[in-house]
């Protein structure tokens, strides 16, 4: 546990050091905070969806920036020898590193606090959809960041991380999509591994634990296979 | 304490390293040698564990290293031919986390870290960046990484290349101060590093280990695993090489240019070379032979291969 926070704690560390984390918070905080008052002062609603409305395209560009860095930086410094040689096993490796991603996401999140304690001021919440919602956007993001470590442990450039990380969170967020156009016949099955579809029960006030479920095992599928490329290096 | 038993490494499509079989004592320092490519680095990185060997098993203390890797790479201490060191950390806020990761008690941690700056002069520097320091200083701040849980086995991938002479000089007596506590394996391209640090040394060639001896041991490999003795008679060529003649272990007689220094070689040899008794025994028939026939002998010595030509004999596909 001692060298799972380490991991962790050094990450975070790192977060704060790298000119690419501030322009990940950057975009997060000026795009949805353009996006709620843009929003809030034209309808002239106190409605809480529109604080989440925009939180999946975004998370599509900041996980990248934010992920990318995680497990190519430390294969092209040579600091993975570094790693793979102290008693840190890759389970505690990896999950330090992901429990970063976890805690950052969770502060940006956090950020985003701000939205309804404005809103709040010109009327009543709808709680149970305000909480669900905030459950399923950390949930998305969760798996969003998954991805991006499990990209980022397939090569040494942060650049080709971060466009691969982007390239397949694009694809899974517009697999419901591409069954509602194209694909007609696989329109259910595709739905069923859509990211975004996911989020509609939370999103009117519903804890659904299928979808809980969905997201957990989706996120450590991805840890999991992470591990397994870095595990195959070592075997080469 | 360190066992490697016939480790090989197969990558995709290349040759790595073959049948490697050595132990090491505690206390020596191996000097490990080879050319570029010959896979040093590759066995390196198989005893500590960043790599997994195809064949064979690396154990440590009798921890086996793809069995229990925890115990074994806590009695490990590793730098990389790169230092492996996150440039934006401090030198404390570093080896702070380094202690962390490694396990050592978080009461001992504070102890543990100044002796180690004390040890390797990095005492002052605390707060520096890592960013900021010199080559020199990277590398002291590698060596303290691999030493700050005090490890029983130090691995050093060559740890002096790229700096220059004067750090050269500071990193190896760092080094052969950590050879008193630590049993050490070290790489490198400089021979004389070898001859002046290393109790042992091994030369790997193409993936394979040709060469384990003692340094001290080293010299009396001679030519092709012949004996050479050099000598100046105090006579006629001629004379000197009736007599010679005479000792059936002879075969072959050089005479170095116009003078009376002559090298013999003796045909009597092994495949890997000859121990010191062997070359005596030649020595004495030589003396006794001049001695019976009257002829003084100025000079008589054995010839003894440099660690240089020993390398590039073995090296370059000889031998």
């Amino acid at each position: 546990m001692r060298r799972l926070w380490a991991i962790c704690r050094k990450e975070l560390q790192m977060y704060f050091f790298s000119p690419v984390s501030y322009v990940a918070f950057a975009i997060y905080f000026v795009i949805e905070g353009y996006m709620f008052s843009n929003q809030f002062t034209t309808m002239q609603i106190v409605d809480v969806r529109i604080i989440f409305s925009n939180m999946s395209m975004i998370f599509l560009f900041i996980v990248p920036l934010l992920t990318m860095r995680l497990i190519s930086d430390e294969l092209r410094h040579g600091t993975d020898e570094l790693l793979m040689t102290s008693p840190a096993n890759l389970a505690e490796i990896v999950f330090g590193k992901y429990l970063s991603s976890i805690i950052v996401l969770f502060a940006l999140i956090g950020g985003s606090l701000m939205y309804p304690a404005i809103l709040g001021r010109f009327g009543d919440l709808d709680m149970p959809v305000l909480w669900m919602s905030y459950v399923s956007v950390f949930l998305l993001g969760a798996s969003m960041m998954a991805v991006g470590l499990f990209a980022s442990s397939l090569t040494i450039h942060q650049m080709v991380a971060g466009i691969v990380s982007f390239a397949s969170l694009l694809l899974l967020s517009m697999i419901g999509m591409l069954g509602n156009s194209m694909l007609t016949d696989w329109k259910d099955t595709l739905g069923l591994f859509s990211l975004i579809e996911r989020l509609g029960k939370f999103q009117v006030g519903v804890l659904s634990i299928p979808d809980l479920l969905f997201y957990v095992s989706f996120s450590l599928l991805f840890v999991v296979l992470t591990i397994l490329v870095l595990e195959r290096k070592r075997l080469r | 304490m360190l066992e490697v038993r016939n480790v090989s490494k197969v990558f995709e499509n290349q040759r790595g390293v073959q049948h490697m079989d050595f132990t090491m004592q505690r206390g020596e320092i191996v000097g490990f040698l080879g050319p570029n490519g010959a896979g040093k680095t590759t066995t390196m990185r198989m005893i500590t564990g960043y790599l997994l060997p195809t064949k064979g098993i690396i154990s440590l203390d009798g921890h086996i290293m793809a069995e229990h890797p925890r115990e074994a790479k806590r009695k490990i201490g590793y730098l990389p031919e790169t230092p492996p060191l996150y440039m934006e950390m401090t030198v404390h806020s570093y080896l702070k986390w380094i202690a962390d990761l490694r396990d050592i008690p978080i009461r001992e941690t504070k102890k543990r870290i100044s002796d180690v700056m004390d040890r390797l002069g990095l005492i002052g520097r605390e707060n520096q960046i890592i960013r900021s320091l010199s080559k020199g200083y990277k590398q002291r701040i590698g060596l303290a990484q691999a030493i700050v849980h005090n490890p029983d086995l130090l691995i050093l991938d060559e740890p002096t290349s790229g700096l220059d002479p004067k750090q050269i000089t500071e990193i190896r007596d760092l080094i052969r101060e950590l050879g008193e506590r630590h049993t050490v394996l070290l790489s490198t391209h400089i021979l004389q590093e070898v001859n002046s640090l290393c109790t042992r040394v091994m030369i790997v060639n193409q993936g394979r280990l040709v060469l384990d001896e003692n340094t001290d041991q080293i010299g009396h490999r001679m030519n092709g695993g012949n004996v050479q003795v050099e000598l100046v008679p105090n006579c006629e060529r001629t004379k000197a090489e009736e007599i010679l003649n005479g000792i059936e272990d002879i075969s072959k007689i050089v005479w170095d240019g116009e003078s009376n220094r002559c090298t013999v070689t003796s045909s009597k040899s092994n495949e890997n070379g000859i121990n010191l008794n062997q070359s005596n025994s030649l020595n004495e028939q030589i003396f006794f032979a001049f001695a019976k026939a009257d002829v003084a002998v100025h000079e008589l010595k054995t010839r003894l291969m440099s660690l240089e030509e020993i390398f590039l004999k073995l090296t370059s596909g000889g031998m």
